[in-house]
């Protein structure tokens, strides 16, 4: 374990060696962010440099950023005005929630998706359903999910729905990609088809299944707002985004969906991190 | 044991091949017969189109056949085997396993136990003159050392015959020479029946005990030329500027018909 800290402590000091300028352009760009931010809302507060212009009513609607990251830390100390949980809990709740819906959507996108990537006959069988299920937003599932099958998994299948497809579809591609060079190879090397399939399609279909598990990740947050917005047991970030706005506590919200955009960087981070490790492994990068 | 004689290693029998593509079909090969001795290094020959790639892969198993009959050591070929080696233009390595483990991927497939597997790979690294570089990835490699890895993996399930689609085809000229050397060093050391596909005539007169010079599409023996010169092959001598001339004479008669052929059907 303090191998990998060390080895990710070490890219990180290696990556600000040699991306100097970008990570001073992208500091850079985060600082114009808040600017604006501040801009926005002193002008709704009528504050300087807006001094003398009436204050906005709806100021409330876009609090100070110093505001926003108070209440961000305040909601881990404090317990929420709508229930007693505090921020750890909902993010808690919400992991858990996400981590399921994860590991839902992997073990059937992944067979799924290499099926259809290999089978020109599964591809046939599933695509149609895949095409029709694909577009319909995880939202739309809300309603029916929730009431039909409780706040404990309806909350889940929402973001499982929203998970699988991104997964579904790059491991599909991957395993559609492979070089047919190397399936010959394995073939004149004596590789029967399960040999094939898992010494020479899995390798290569990994880098796209990572891909699928990055966005994947990412879609997952996106979804936990609708999935937690008509309650879930436990909590969760978005069902404390929900609650927070409906009390008009504006500045709790935002720091909920700080708190979002911060798990999805730290969930999404880990995924690379292990990408990379495992890239290494193989031997491919 | 139908049809083998003795010493036969290949022996190929009315081989036809046509390709059908969205309703218009090809005919590739036709009629295409040759018979390899064991040990025997033989080139293929031909105006591009020939379909000598597909006999190629027709005996290795990777393709199927029209017509015809197809012995290995005479057994009937209808699929892939390890007991055909491939050395393939573009290597097909897998680029995620290391030297070691492209090399004794065969193996692995086979059952073949780790330490026995290490033993092997660890000969054929030295055979084919890897060494210092087994832990290496394909992407570290430059493209004669990648066919290096390639010609060794081949050579890991000891199959009878060594097919070889032009191997050396994505090498500069130089790379190219060399590997040229390595192989009848190679060949020498393991005396396998080599089936070695190549456009260039230089390399065919180099290498070959025979060349098989194909007609143009649909592709048949046209000529056997026996290179009877000891090896190594001075490439400037007279007898090999002999044979050279021979061969390309051969060559740019089935080039023109083929180019009169092309001409007519516009």
């Amino acid at each position: 374990m303090s191998n990998w800290i060390r080895s990710l402590n070490n890219s990180v000091v290696k990556a600000v060696r040699q991306n100097g300028l970008y990570l001073i352009l992208s500091v850079a760009s985060f600082v114009v962010f808040i600017t604006v931010w501040w801009l926005a809302s002193a002008w709704l507060h009528g504050d300087w440099p807006f001094e003398g212009r009436s204050p906005v009513i709806t100021a409330e609607y876009l609090p100070y950023p110093w505001v926003v990251v108070h209440a961000f830390f305040d909601s881990f100390t404090h317990p929420d005005p709508f229930s007693d949980l505090y921020m750890g809990d909902h993010v808690y709740s919400s992991m858990k929630r996400i981590a399921s819906g994860f590991a839902l959507a992997f073990v059937t996108a992944v067979p799924l998706g290499l099926l259809m990537g290999r089978s020109r006959k599964a591809e046939a069988v599933l695509n149609p359903e895949a095409e029709l299920f694909r577009p319909i937003p995880p939202l739309a599932w809300v309603p029916i999910f929730t009431i039909a099958i409780g706040f404990v998994w309806g909350p889940i299948v929402i973001v499982f729905m929203g998970i699988f497809f991104p997964v579904l579809l790059s491991v599909r591609l991957g395993a559609k990609s492979v070089d047919p060079l190397l399936i010959d190879a394995a073939r004149t090397l004596g590789a029967n088809r399960l040999q094939i399939f898992t010494k020479v399609v899995l390798p290569y279909t990994t880098p796209y299944l990572m891909t699928g598990v990055k966005v994947g990740i990412g879609i997952g947050w996106m979804c936990i707002v609708a999935a937690e917005m008509l309650g879930a047991v436990g909590g969760g970030v978005g069902w404390y985004i929900w609650g927070t706005a409906q009390v008009a506590r504006y500045d709790l919200m935002y720091a909920g969906m700080v708190t979002i955009g911060l798990l999805s960087i730290l969930t999404t981070g880990v995924a690379g991190f292990l990408e990379q490790r495992l890239y290494k492994w193989m031997g491919t990068k | 044991m139908d049809g083998n004689e003795v010493g036969s290693s290949i022996r190929i029998q009315g081989l036809s091949k046509v390709f059908t593509d969205g309703g218009k079909s090809v005919t590739a090969l036709q009629g295409f017969d040759l018979d390899v001795k064991d040990g025997e290094f033989i080139c293929l020959l031909g105006p591009s189109g020939c379909g000598k790639t597909t006999v190629l892969r027709i005996v290795a198993g990777l393709e199927s056949r029209s017509a015809g009959k197809v012995l290995v050591h005479g057994r009937k070929v209808d699929s892939a085997g390890s007991d055909r080696g491939m050395v393939f233009q573009e290597f097909g390595l897998f680029p995620w396993r290391t030297v070691r483990r492209n090399i004794e991927f065969g193996l692995e497939m086979g059952g073949v136990a780790p330490d026995q597997r290490h033993k092997t790979s660890s000969m054929l690294i030295d055979l084919v003159g890897l060494k210092s570089f087994e832990d290496a990835h394909p992407r570290q490699l430059s493209g004669g050392m990648k066919q290096r890895v390639g010609i060794a993996r081949a050579l890991a399930n000891n199959p009878a015959v060594l097919l070889m689609d032009e191997p050396f085809g994505s090498l500069d000229a130089q790379t190219r020479n060399l590997m040229q050397r390595e192989l009848l060093r190679i060949w020498e050391a393991t005396r396998k029946t080599v089936l070695f596909v190549t456009h260039s005539v230089d390399e065919a007169v180099f290498l070959a005990d025979r060349i098989v010079i194909m007609t143009a599409r649909p592709g048949k023996v046209r000529e056997i030329i026996e290179v009877d010169l000891p090896r190594p092959r001075e490439r400037t001598s007279a007898e090999f500027i002999s044979v050279r001339g021979r061969v390309l004479s051969e060559l740019d008669e089935e080039f023109e018909k083929a180019r009169a052929k092309e001409i007519a059907r516009q």
